[in-house]
């Protein structure tokens, strides 16, 4: 049997965003309805510096911060430069553009259309998850990540 | 007729600038003001007002060995005290940055005596006895070449030279060494290049406006800027010393 394939949609604004912009983008998003699983993409933040001589020195950065999406609390462990979105049906799309026309009045914006996520295991997902991997999982995880998915219930 | 070096080709803008830089006739123009003791934070290699730390012996106690080319070449006053080799580095946004990698390099080398300046893709290192390199630093990070928002002080961890801006205009970095005070509209630096923190901000200005940044960038960029094919003459000498690279590997001749 096929499998249901998804929209997918990428937004990539020409700046990267501050935590107060993510918020407020992703509450617009969320409350279209139509988000079935979502990914920030940004260059990374680390707690703690990582390398050079102040390694391990605690590393305190403005955009690393808490934001209330949904009925959730998130952690924004990255600068976010793109935000990747899997949706219930390609009917979504203008309204998740009118949410992002909201948002971004300082510089514009560009909604890509295409396939974002990744759609089969690999070989580092079969290790940390083992064959049983769920498939909701897929392209929503790096090999690195130590914390958990947020779900964010009441979208609907 | 004396020889006059022309430092490099091109007919627009930034070539203009990138001729300006290199050229030590040209004083380049002072933008800020910086303390010699917020140089001395920022780069975190002592304590301000601490003695230089040693890494041999003063020159005149050394017993150096009898050598023309000692006679020759003047010590720096570092040298001449045994400092040791510390280091700036920085980090130009392709956005616009009013110097990039290469140049520094170039420009450091023809400007400074007793300068180490190494190129990396998105960074630029120079090094230098201690206390010439205080007045180096000094006089780089005041001048037009550093701007607040677009070119860095970071000794370690330095993404960010390729990445887009942040919303007030300024070159990414992971960890957060500069802020933007939106209410002087000045970039404050809250960290020393390596990342730890500093007891009290130094201010290092306002970052350009894009209007100057353009006009004063070295970088072409055709995403707004002066795209590289525009410069015709450039283009022709970097194909011209390309070609010759290649062929000089077969037949030394055109």
């Amino acid at each position: 049997m096929t499998e249901a394939e998804y929209p997918q949609v990428r937004i990539v604004p020409e700046r990267l965003l501050f935590p107060i912009t993510v918020e407020r983008l992703l509450t617009a998003i969320v409350a279209t309805g139509g988000v079935r699983r979502m990914s920030l993409n940004g260059p990374r933040l680390p707690a703690v510096v990582p390398y050079g001589p102040a390694r391990g020195v605690e590393n305190p950065h403005y955009a690393r911060r808490k934001i209330r999406v949904g009925d959730q609390d998130v952690l924004l462990e990255v600068q976010v430069g793109t935000v990747v979105l899997e949706l219930e049906d390609a009917s979504y799309i203008p309204r998740i553009r009118e949410a992002c026309e909201s948002v971004f009045t300082e510089f514009p914006f560009t909604i890509q259309e295409g396939r974002f996520m990744k759609t089969r295991m690999t070989v580092t997902d079969y290790a940390k998850y083992g064959p049983d991997m769920d498939k909701d999982l897929l392209g929503l995880t790096e090999p690195g990540k130590k914390g958990r998915l947020i779900i964010i219930q009441g979208g609907k | 007729m004396a020889y006059k070096p022309q430092f490099g080709p091109g007919t627009s803008s930034v070539a203009e600038n990138r001729r300006k830089q290199m050229n030590p006739g040209y004083k380049l123009k002072k933008m800020r003001d910086i303390s010699d003791e917020e140089v001395v934070l920022l780069m975190g290699h002592r304590a301000p007002g601490a003695a230089y730390p040693t890494a041999h012996p003063p020159l005149a106690e050394a017993g150096e060995p009898k050598c023309p080319v000692r006679k020759l070449v003047t010590p720096l006053d570092g040298a001449k005290a045994g400092d040791r080799v510390r280091y700036i580095q920085f980090a130009d946004s392709m956005w616009f940055a009013p110097c990039h990698p290469y140049l520094r390099s170039y420009l450091e080398a023809i400007r400074y005596r007793g300068v180490d300046p190494g190129t990396l893709s998105g960074r630029q290192i120079v090094e230098c006895r201690e206390r010439d390199l205080e007045k180096i630093a000094k006089e780089l990070v005041e001048s037009e070449i550093f701007d607040a928002g677009r070119t860095g002080i970071r000794g370690a961890t330095v993404h960010g030279h390729s990445l887009r801006l942040d919303e007030n205009g300024m070159m990414f970095d992971m960890l957060a060494r500069y802020v933007y005070d939106p209410k002087a509209k000045t970039v404050k630096y809250v960290k020393n290049q390596i990342g730890e923190p500093l007891d009290k901000p130094i201010d290092v200005g306002k970052s350009g406006d894009d209007k100057w940044l353009k006009a004063n960038t070295t970088i072409f960029n055709s995403n707004g800027g002066v795209a590289f094919r525009s410069d015709t003459e450039y283009v022709e000498w970097v194909q011209r010393v390309h070609s010759l690279r290649t062929k000089y590997g077969f037949m030394p001749m055109e």
